[in-house]
């Protein structure tokens, strides 16, 4: 696929990720490294948790969130530079140990910065949700976009 | 020597001040921890290569922003079970809900050392469930070069106090 640069991106596109399913055995690993707290460790304990089950660190959501978005970058050859921040991300719901997580990606703004030159800004309106199709997270972040031609700050 | 008991009391959402600050940990960055995690979650050479990051923006191999995030969470649980002020018997803390403002300002390479700091900056007006407040706070990392290098503002929930536990207390 052709590389599509910061010109070739719009306000309104749309992206669909791949999916990535979480076990349980992954749930524990990044609990290990990360965030070691009783209903992420041990799958009993969560039963009887707030959550109701074993779920997964709400940091770890936010990593496999970026592991979708990474893929589909890869895949739509967009020339990502990396971001600088995310303005807002809720945690609507839980995520189970063998739930299987999507994400749609909206260019909700698309802008250059006067200091840069190199790339554009584009901002992304990013929704994950489970196989139920229910939302597990949602936010807001810039993805900075080399540009083709790098000194043209026009939109 | 078992801990004493008062050391592991928890604090209902009322107890908590805004302006209570905690300077909750620091963390040196590892070559190694920053490729296995960019493998795992942010597959781009500026996290997984050595060699190829030196041609990206970066100029050099960078820690993933949310392995950073991972890093504040690991230092926050550590800090809070050892000073007990909620996590310890997984009743009067909640969950996170979200968070704003996060930015990544300076890249983080092998071998830096952050310093992490929390400060309580609002307990807005809000009941969730009938039994939740939540409390916002500032969170931030400053490099060896005291450089700000991380900052976002999160909020958590923490159980309010019953009724009539206050009427007991009255």
């Amino acid at each position: 696929m052709k590389m599509q640069y910061w010109e070739d991106l719009s306000i309104g596109q749309v992206f669909k990720t791949g999916t990535i399913t979480i076990d349980a055995e992954e749930i524990i690993a990044y609990a290990t490294q990360f965030d070691p707290q009783p209903y992420h460790l041990d799958p009993a304990i969560a039963k009887e948790s707030i959550f109701g089950g074993h779920c997964a660190s709400g940091w770890q959501v936010c990593a496999l969130m970026m592991r979708l978005l990474a893929d589909t970058i890869k895949d739509q050859s967009i020339a990502s530079v990396g971001s600088s921040g995310v303005e807002s991300l809720r945690w609507l719901k839980p995520v189970f140990a063998d739930d299987t997580l999507h994400a749609t990606i909206e260019i909700v703004n698309h802008r250059s910065i006067e200091s840069e030159h190199g790339y554009g800004l584009i901002a992304c309106a990013i929704d994950v949700k489970n196989q139920h199709s229910e939302s597990v997270i949602v936010l807001n972040t810039d993805i900075m976009i080399d540009k083709r031609n790098p000194g043209s700050n026009t939109d | 020597m078992p801990e004493p008991q008062h050391f592991f009391r928890s604090r209902w959402f009322e107890d908590i001040p805004v302006g209570e600050f905690h300077v909750f940990g620091n963390h040196t960055f590892g070559e190694k921890e920053i490729i296995d995690f960019g493998n795992k979650y942010a597959p781009y050479p500026m996290h997984t290569d050595p060699d190829l990051a030196r041609d990206t923006h970066y100029q050099g191999l960078v820690a993933s922003g949310w392995h950073i995030c991972g890093v504040w969470m690991r230092l926050m649980v550590t800090y809070m079970e050892r000073y007990a002020t909620g996590v310890r018997d997984g009743r009067r803390n909640g969950a996170g809900i979200g968070f704003n403002n996060m930015q990544w300002l300076r890249p983080v390479r092998p071998g830096h050392n952050l310093t992490f700091t929390y400060e309580i900056i609002e307990k807005p007006d809000k009941v969730i469930r009938d039994k939740w407040g939540i409390i916002r706070s500032r969170n931030e990392a400053f490099n060896q070069y005291g450089e700000l290098v991380f900052t976002f503002e999160i909020d958590i929930l923490a159980e309010r106090q019953p009724v009539d536990d206050l009427k007991t207390t009255e």
